[in-house]
């Protein structure tokens, strides 16, 4: 994020809290930027004053939000790379499963991302099947990342640009597997400045965490709400993928 | 030969449609259970039963049919000429995608679909290369649905359709409209012309299909209800669609014009 001395959420709104700045310039924003004062119908010499207050009110937001973007961005392209050398490294199935367990373990915020999968389940559930709910679910996490990453040989990413979204930051990404078309996949960190979390990951628009959401959610409907029976199936589910190899 | 297919396309379409209907619909759970109420108000999904069987089936065609197919062409056609097809294909669907991209109101996309169909058409030796791509015309989706949907049409509830797939009443209106504004699909007649038209159709199936070998069975292997991970998959990435499209507010401004700055 860039606010620039010219740029037109600069001259508007000098002294807005970063935050409300933040969600202006984020690209989900539907507020059109067309209520800013055309620059040439101001008199340039006005246009240069203001221009400059607003450039020096807002001179150190940016400078916060910046570091927050920046490190954020230095985050996914830590844990990207660290993903990527272990797929695209040597290695048994065992052994790669084995580090990125530990990759997941040390990025991605996986209690956060198991509750909301569960949705309103989670409250309803015994603090023994949550407790079994979270430790498989880390299971599931690992064999479907392997699953998606494993077949894959040749790996590689760029890092586009962070966009600060609230307290989070979205970390736009290329992937770019050999024979397949490249494919944007966003990263949703949270806490990105103090401790930077995996929170979400959005491949083509699809929300990884949303996604897996439904899927429990229609099982569960469809197994008369027994969190055990989720439970069970997701457990079952590891299983059979790693005996898949 | 080819006007006969075409004439039973929509009948097979509205027929199938009739079927959903008088077939079984999903019962809402009952008012003293808020929360459930709300997932399945939300779920949208009031044919669900008939949609899984929908779903099956095409699971079964893919096994048999598409999946094994499209992973012969990925293996026998080396990969410059598979991404040729696919460009030429994309260049095909031009005129579309030009009159949706301006039923959206959207002049520089519009500008950038021309743009994309002049260069290809010749530097890119009848769409074979994009070339345009890597002169700043990048390509976009656009087609009737998603016109609907910027002109306010809710997509409506779920829809699991044979061959087509994950739908909903209003891409499946627009699919439609896509197949009719075609010009292609007006162009002459005789065996020549009915052979290329479904030569184009048996190589967007495969084409579509190659494109999607990894991460449809990646998804059959980590989802426990695969339907409704389709499902989400499909709402998410057609809302995903239309929101990059909404977004896309690129100033028609002329070069000679004071330029605003792009907002960020």
């Amino acid at each position: 994020m860039t606010i620039g001395p010219q740029s037109p959420s600069g001259i508007r709104n000098p002294n807005l809290p970063n935050e409300t700045a933040a969600a202006e310039t984020a690209r989900t924003d539907t507020t059109p930027p067309e209520t800013i004062t055309r620059p040439h119908m101001l008199h340039r010499r006005s246009l240069l004053s203001l221009a400059t207050g607003a450039a020096l009110a807002a001179g150190l937001e940016p400078a916060r939000a910046d570091s927050t973007t920046q490190s954020a961005t230095a985050f996914v392209t830590k844990t990207g790379s660290a993903l990527v050398a272990v797929v695209n490294g040597a290695g048994s199935a065992q052994d790669k499963r084995q580090k990125l367990t530990s990759i997941i373990d040390q990025t991605v915020d996986v209690d956060g991302v198991a509750k909301f999968c569960l949705g309103r389940f989670w409250r309803q559930a015994s603090p023994d099947q949550q407790q079994r709910y979270i430790k498989t679910f880390h299971q599931v996490l690992v064999s479907n990342i392997t699953a998606k990453l494993g077949e894959y040989q040749g790996v590689r990413f760029n890092v586009n640009r962070a966009v600060p979204n609230g307290e989070q930051v979205q970390v736009d990404t290329t992937v770019l597997r050999p024979n397949q078309p490249p494919t944007d996949v966003q990263w949703v960190i949270g806490s990105p400045s103090s401790d930077p979390k995996i929170v979400d990951v959005v491949a083509e628009g699809t929300s990884l965490r949303l996604t897996q959401r439904s899927d429990y959610a229609s099982y569960l409907s469809h197994n008369s709400d027994n969190i055990n029976a989720l439970i069970a199936a997701m457990q079952h589910q590891v299983e059979a993928n790693q005996a898949n190899g | 030969m080819r006007a006969r297919v075409r004439s039973l396309r929509p009948a097979w379409v509205l027929a199938s449609l009739l079927a959903l209907h008088v077939a079984g619909c999903a019962t809402p759970p009952p008012a003293s259970d808020p929360d459930a109420l709300a997932d399945f108000k939300q779920t949208n999904d009031p044919l669900e039963p008939t949609n899984r069987v929908f779903y099956k089936i095409n699971d079964v065609l893919d096994r048999f049919l598409l999946r094994p197919a499209a992973i012969a062409y990925r293996d026998v056609v080396p990969e410059p000429v598979r991404t040729g097809v696919h460009n030429v294909l994309g260049n095909l669907g031009t005129p579309v995608q030009l009159g949706n991209d301006m039923l959206e109101g959207k002049p520089r996309r519009a500008g950038d679909t021309t743009m994309r169909f002049v260069i290809n058409t010749t530097f890119g030796v009848l769409g074979i290369f994009d070339v345009a791509k890597g002169w700043g015309y990048p390509d976009h989706d656009a087609d009737f649905g998603m016109t609907l949907a910027s002109w306010g049409v809710h997509p409506g509830p779920f829809l699991y359709l044979p061959v087509l797939g994950p739908t909903d009443p209003r891409d499946v209106f627009g699919f439609g409209v896509d197949v009719v504004a075609d010009p292609w699909f007006w162009v002459g007649k005789g065996a020549v012309v009915s052979d290329l038209g479904y030569a184009k159709w048996g190589l967007s199936a495969l084409d579509a299909r190659s494109r999607l070998l990894g991460s449809l069975s990646a998804i059959k292997k980590t989802a426990l209800d695969p339907y409704a991970t389709f499902r989400s998959l499909y709402r998410q990435h057609r809302r995903s669609q239309i929101e990059e499209m909404e977004n896309d507010n690129r100033a028609t401004i002329p070069v000679w014009y004071p330029q605003p700055k792009p907002a960020q």
